[in-house]
């Protein structure tokens, strides 16, 4: 369905998200920037490290994949033009697919790229960008699917996605074991802790299995937003 | 029981006792009716449950009870279906950054249309539309926008086109052209449904009409029966004259008014049932009492208030 897929990236890449999404990416770059010139080499490293977790994982991901994902098919359905993609002979899956895959392509290059170029600039090595890369990738992968299903069943998707990564990833998951199984966050520090040789987070999981489940999650997500799309009520 | 019309036993889309209601509004009450091929206009004021029929029809709202059929097939559950059917909705929002071939082309590829390009290229050559058009379609005017939908509801020439008040913001020039055009479609053997609020626009249909009003089918057959019906219910007029009670009499006497009353001086407000009757005889029982008229009113010719009497009479 490459003709959503397009529709996704013409519609949802607007000026304002662009500049202020840039902004959070610029802001990235402009740390390693700063890391770079100014620690020694060891703390140059750990500071890179925490640089890609603590801004790059932990802020730049999901806020970049809450805009994009919440607005796939929220704001199509919000202002009416959903009906020009729901009254078509298309199974609701491709559409529900289609419309990911528009918002991950938007993503990637506002928040995997960033993350990865700034891993780079603040002289992480080559662990720690390939660390960030795939541990970005599969965040933006697993929030964009939970986004964009947020962004079709509630309104005011972005005040409940804020919700979700400042206070449940923020606080509740590193509460304990069972919260922290329902934190994409979580699952991305373990990824980047393993590629790039670092101390797993408290509370981490094994790399395959902090791959396997954002997965799962994001392909349980993604056939929950078909099954909405077959119920909905469209305007 | 009336024997069916031809397009009703070729039945397009069956509505079998459909409601529908949000929370504690009924939208729609034990709706039935079969539509066939050819225009069929569905008549009614706002919120009297077009709109919600029409999205019942396509399958973008569940009904709460009943069932609907188009093609023998349930809108609802089967996506397949839209390949049959096109849709101009109501409201105005479109993909505002995309132009108007982006827009129908969107359109044309999701049906799968054989040689897009030249499907949209044609589709917006018959609603008097530029394919060439750089422009995004937020720049469109209504009238504009409104041809554009209609487009991309034909690109893919579907065998049941359902249009939510399709000349709205449309031009005197632009109506008559889209009423060209959908006659056009009808008489190709496809139905068409149109919704609108506008008796007068039904009536360039000449079309079969539902009225539909408080969420009840009303009144249906071919227009010049509805129309009938609707000048044949009661009409209330006021007569504003300088001699108000010999008018009154005269319009009595002469069965042109089955009741009057007179208010004030230069007042009198008249009740008949027969309309041309009394357009008839007004001006002659006015000269033979020596009366100035000085205006003549209905003060029930408005849409809401003949719906209303339909309603009452089922």
């Amino acid at each position: 369905m490459a003709a959503i897929f397009f529709l996704i990236l013409r519609t949802q890449v607007t000026r304002g998200r662009v500049l202020a999404l840039g902004a959070v990416a610029a802001v990235a770059v402009g740390l390693a920037v700063a890391i770079d010139r100014s620690a020694s080499p060891f703390d140059r490293a750990e500071a890179a490290y925490g640089l890609v977790d603590n801004y790059g994982l932990a802020l730049l991901v999901p806020l970049t994949a809450l805009v994009f994902g919440a607005a796939a098919l929220g704001d199509p359905a919000e202002d009416g033009t959903l009906v020009y993609l729901w009254h078509r002979p298309v199974a609701r899956w491709k559409l529900a697919a289609s419309a990911l895959a528009g918002a991950v392509a938007i993503a990637v290059p506002f928040a995997v790229v960033p993350t990865a170029l700034a891993a780079a600039v603040a002289g992480g090595g080559a662990d720690l960008v390939a660390g960030a890369a795939l541990a970005s990738l599969v965040a933006v992968v697993a929030y964009s699917t939970l986004f964009m299903g947020l962004g079709l069943v509630v309104r005011r998707a972005l005040a409940w996605g804020l919700a979700y990564v400042l206070i449940w990833e923020g606080f509740v998951a590193r509460s304990g074991t069972g919260p922290a199984r329902l934190s994409v966050l979580l699952y991305a520090r373990s990824i980047l802790a393993e590629v790039a040789g670092h101390a797993p987070p408290r509370l981490g999981a094994s790399t395959s299995v902090a791959i396997a489940v954002p997965v799962v999650l994001a392909a349980l997500a993604l056939a929950a937003t078909a099954q909405f799309l077959r119920r909905i009520d469209v305007r | 029981m009336t024997p069916l019309a031809p397009e009703q036993r070729d039945a397009v889309i069956e509505v079998a006792d459909v409601s529908k209601w949000f929370g504690a509004v009924v939208a729609l009450s034990e709706v039935s009716c079969r539509i066939g091929p050819g225009i069929t206009a569905l008549l009614g004021p706002n919120g009297a449950g077009k709109s919600t029929l029409l999205r019942v029809l396509c399958g973008l709202t569940a009904p709460s009870r009943g069932e609907v059929r188009i093609l023998g097939r349930v809108p609802r559950r089967d996506v397949g279906l839209a390949r049959h059917m096109g849709l101009v909705p109501q409201q105005e929002a479109l993909f505002d950054r995309l132009t108007a071939r982006q827009f129908v082309a969107l359109a044309a590829k999701l049906h799968r249309v054989h040689q897009p390009e030249a499907a949209v290229d044609s589709v917006l050559g018959q609603v008097a539309l530029d394919p060439r058009d750089p422009r995004p379609l937020r720049t469109y005017s209504k009238g504009m926008r409104q041809r554009v939908k209609v487009a991309q509801a034909l690109v893919h020439e579907p065998e049941v086109l359902i249009l939510d008040e399709p000349l709205e913001g449309l031009d005197p020039r632009q109506r008559l052209g889209m009423i060209n055009l959908l006659r056009q479609v009808a008489a190709e053997g496809r139905t068409v449904v149109v919704a609108s609020h506008v008796l007068e626009e039904v009536e360039r249909f000449g079309s079969r009409v539902l009225v539909i009003a408080q969420g009840r089918l009303a009144a249906e057959g071919d227009f010049r029966a509805i129309r009938e019906l609707m000048d044949d219910r009661p009409h209330r007029l006021r007569i504003r004259t300088d001699r108000p009670r010999p008018v009154a009499a005269g319009l009595i006497s002469s069965g042109a008014a089955t009741g009057a009353w007179v208010q004030g001086d230069d007042v009198v407000v008249v009740d008949t049932v027969d309309v041309a009757l009394f357009r008839h005889r007004l001006a002659p029982v006015a000269r033979e009492q020596g009366a100035r008229l000085v205006e003549v009113v209905a003060l029930d010719d408005d849409l809401e208030s003949v719906f209303r009497y339909l309603v009452g009479r089922r």
